[in-house]
């Protein structure tokens, strides 16, 4: 059964500019044209969410995820279609939305709690509950606004997960909190679901919704683009996503080129990144380029790069994953011990590999170039390239990955006697 | 549009509203809600020093045949203050609780009604100072019960301009400070400060049109001449009260989702 139909739904705005803002304005404007700026935040989009699953939006920002979480949640009234929605919504749009900065903590649970929907009594029951899960016993009785961060995201999030909803709707809140706290708080909606709390969050992390998630729908510029299980919808947003970034990459080269050519150094060429990549090439042990790893037989994987300014130390990095998501590995040459020098022009990294350890299948590699400090992406190839591993003629282990280990057997542990 | 029973169903939400604005208007101060007390009590001293020392207004006599013109004063500034703080709160409260709105889902008559609980204590406060006076001076009687009814009404008007003016005021922040002028004029055009026989007889017609005027005359008919209201005054309060509180909600209601979205 659907927890949540939503129904064709659209939704528009007037653009601020086309209104008033003071009853002067109201009175001396004459381009009063309305309808004439209206803004589609959502066109017909309809989907169902079944009860009890975990359901991501996923989206460029902008994309309307946010105007449907409150078109569900009851906030905003589609312009047109409908939203179903059956069982009692907790939201936690904004952390901490409503909680008075001069009341206590003690205070404001049972204000925000009362907001959710729950009585005087109900929130008696769970309030050490909510207490302890925001680990902030010695200060419920001191005013929030002396709070952290930190400790205003926990005790948010804790009142609305214990509100008992039967649906519970989540912007990108959990983002904020340290890992600790993000881990604990999955765990905790992953409890809910098991539940059978139905679930719907907003969220840019594709790992959340690939792993997480039953179900996903991909918005963008408000019209719905897929439905479907969340690793298909996180792959072919992850798709899009790299496409996009290189058509951009290829235009921002291209126009730079340009001004080369004309000998000017204009935006586009100040746009460039120092360092990008050019290509990635894959060669077996004596040096030949090829177009699929073998396992258990050498591999080198060759960076090619091309710097327009010297770039001091620059730090390679590849990354794999299979075709079913899982990330294999990723390492780079602070990882390695190599010191790069600097540099500047065309060149190339190698990273070479004795016996390729990845049982035969379909990879995908991501590469990447970081200054120094692996704080500033200079290029980044999300899952760019197919690395196809081949069987390599000997016996194969099961799963991804070889260990290359050997077995020993220690004598006497296999004592016959017949 | 919300009606009155789904706001109700929300009542546990009101309390906590109206408990969280009472409650930080007096954090940090020493006197906490005692300011509840010694605002009205200045107000009251300072218009007896003004126009029963200095003006030297003529009141009529009381009910048992005394004359003050410091409670005859105050039995109409008790309703004025229901009626201004009603609006003032309703403006207010919207504006507070407009960002919440933009987060969570609830009706948004809550934190009106709220708002008019609020005001509402302040008032009956204020009416029980009052009526601890007449009983001290003696001057009391059974009338005293009608003050619940024209409360009752009073808020009901009140309350319907508020929320409109409200949703107004986030349109337009203008609102907000037409509404202070309003009050000042409305607060003079009612006979408050000065009884309505002062008042030349030609003008006396218009004033008779102000609603607030009925008001104020049946609170001191009732506490003051100990008297009941008259049957003319009762037509106008229920009628005002009863246009204003439907035409007020189910403006609220239609047009509340709309403004909130524009936030």
């Amino acid at each position: 059964m659907a927890a949540i139909v939503v129904d064709d739904v659209s939704k528009s705005f007037r653009l601020q500019k086309d209104r008033a803002h003071s009853l002067k304005e109201l009175i001396t404007r004459r381009d009063r044209q309305s309808g004439a700026d209206q803004f589609w935040a959502l066109r017909n989009v309809s989907f169902e969410i079944p009860e009890g699953s975990m359901f991501a939006l996923v989206g460029h920002n902008g994309s309307g995820k946010s105007t449907l979480l409150r078109c569900i949640a009851g906030i905003y009234r589609p312009t047109s279609g409908e939203v179903r929605v059956s069982g009692r919504i907790s939201t936690l749009l904004e952390l901490g939305a409503g909680f008075h900065p001069d009341l206590t903590g003690r205070e404001n649970v049972y204000m925000n709690a009362t907001i959710l929907g729950m009585s005087h009594r109900q929130i008696d029951r769970v309030f050490d509950e909510i207490v302890e899960f925001a680990g902030i016993e010695e200060f419920i009785d001191s005013p929030v606004k002396i709070y952290s961060s930190g400790m205003y995201i926990r005790l948010g999030f804790s009142v609305a997960v214990h509100v008992d909803p039967e649906i519970l709707i989540v912007d990108e809140v959990i983002a904020v909190g340290d890992a600790e706290f993000q881990r604990k708080c999955y765990d905790h909606l992953y409890a809910l679901r098991k539940k059978g709390v139905t679930i719907v969050v907003v969220t840019h992390g594709l790992d959340t919704v690939e792993t997480m998630c039953d179900g996903a729908a991909w918005l963008d510029h408000g019209e719905l683009q897929l439905v479907g299980t969340g690793q298909e919808v996180s792959a072919a947003y992850m798709r899009q996503v790299n496409a996009e970034e290189r058509r951009e990459r290829d235009e921002i080269a291209a126009a730079a080129a340009e001004e080369a050519a004309a000998g000017t150094d204009g935006p586009a060429s100040r746009r460039m990144e120092d360092v990008r990549i050019t290509d990635v090439e894959l060669l077996d042990g004596e040096g030949r380029p090829v177009s699929a790893g073998v396992h258990g037989e050498p591999l080198t994987i060759r960076i090619g790069y091309e710097a327009i300014r010297p770039v001091p130390s620059p730090v390679f990095g590849i990354a794999l994953h299979s075709a079913s998501n899982v990330h294999i590995t990723g390492t780079n040459t602070r990882i390695g011990g190599l010191d790069t020098p600097t540099i500047e022009g065309r060149g190339h990294v190698d990273f070479v590999i004795d016996e390729l350890p990845l049982t035969s299948g379909d990879y995908e590699l991501t590469v990447a170039i970081s200054d120094t400090y692996i704080q500033h992406n200079f290029d980044r190839r999300e899952r760019e390239w197919r690395l196809p591993v081949r069987h390599g003629g000997r016996m194969e282990p099961e799963g991804l990955v070889d260990l290359s280990g050997t077995w020993h057997v220690t004598a006497g542990a296999a004592r016959v006697e017949r | 549009m919300s009606t009155p029973a789904q706001v109700w169903s929300y009542r546990t939400l009101i309390a906590n509203l109206a408990q969280r604005d009472l409650k930080a208007r007096y954090k940090k101060s020493v006197l906490g809600w005692v300011w509840s007390l010694i605002n009205p009590a200045a107000t009251l001293g300072i218009y007896t020093v003004v126009f029963g020392f200095f003006l030297r207004a003529e009141p009529p006599a009381a009910g048992n045949g005394d004359k003050s013109f410091a409670l005859y004063l105050f039995c109409g500034l008790v309703v004025w203050n229901l009626f201004a703080g009603v609006i003032n709160t309703s403006i207010a409260s919207f504006q507070t609780a407009g960002p919440l709105l933009t987060r969570t889902y609830f009706p948004p008559e809550c934190p009106m009604v709220a708002g008019l609980a609020t005001v509402l204590l302040q008032a009956l406060i204020e009416v029980g100072i009052l009526f601890a006076v007449m009983v001290l001076i003696g001057n009391v009687s059974w009338t005293a019960v009608i003050v619940v009814p024209i409360f009752a009404l009073m808020s009901c008007f009140a309350f319907g301009i508020g929320l409109v003016l409200g949703l107004a005021n986030i349109r337009f922040r203008d609102v907000n400070y037409l509404v202070g002028i309003g009050l000042q004029v409305l607060f003079y055009a009612t006979p408050i400060v000065y009884p309505l026989t002062i008042v030349p007889d030609e003008y006396r017609r218009f004033m008779e049109l102000n609603p607030v005027g009925s008001f104020v005359y049946a609170m001191r008919q009732v506490l003051y001449s100990l008297d009941v209201p008259t049957l003319g005054n009762w037509v106008v309060m229920v009628l005002t009260a009863a246009i204003s509180l439907v035409g007020g909600w189910v403006i609220f209601s239609r047009w509340a989702p709309t403004v909130i979205e524009e936030l």
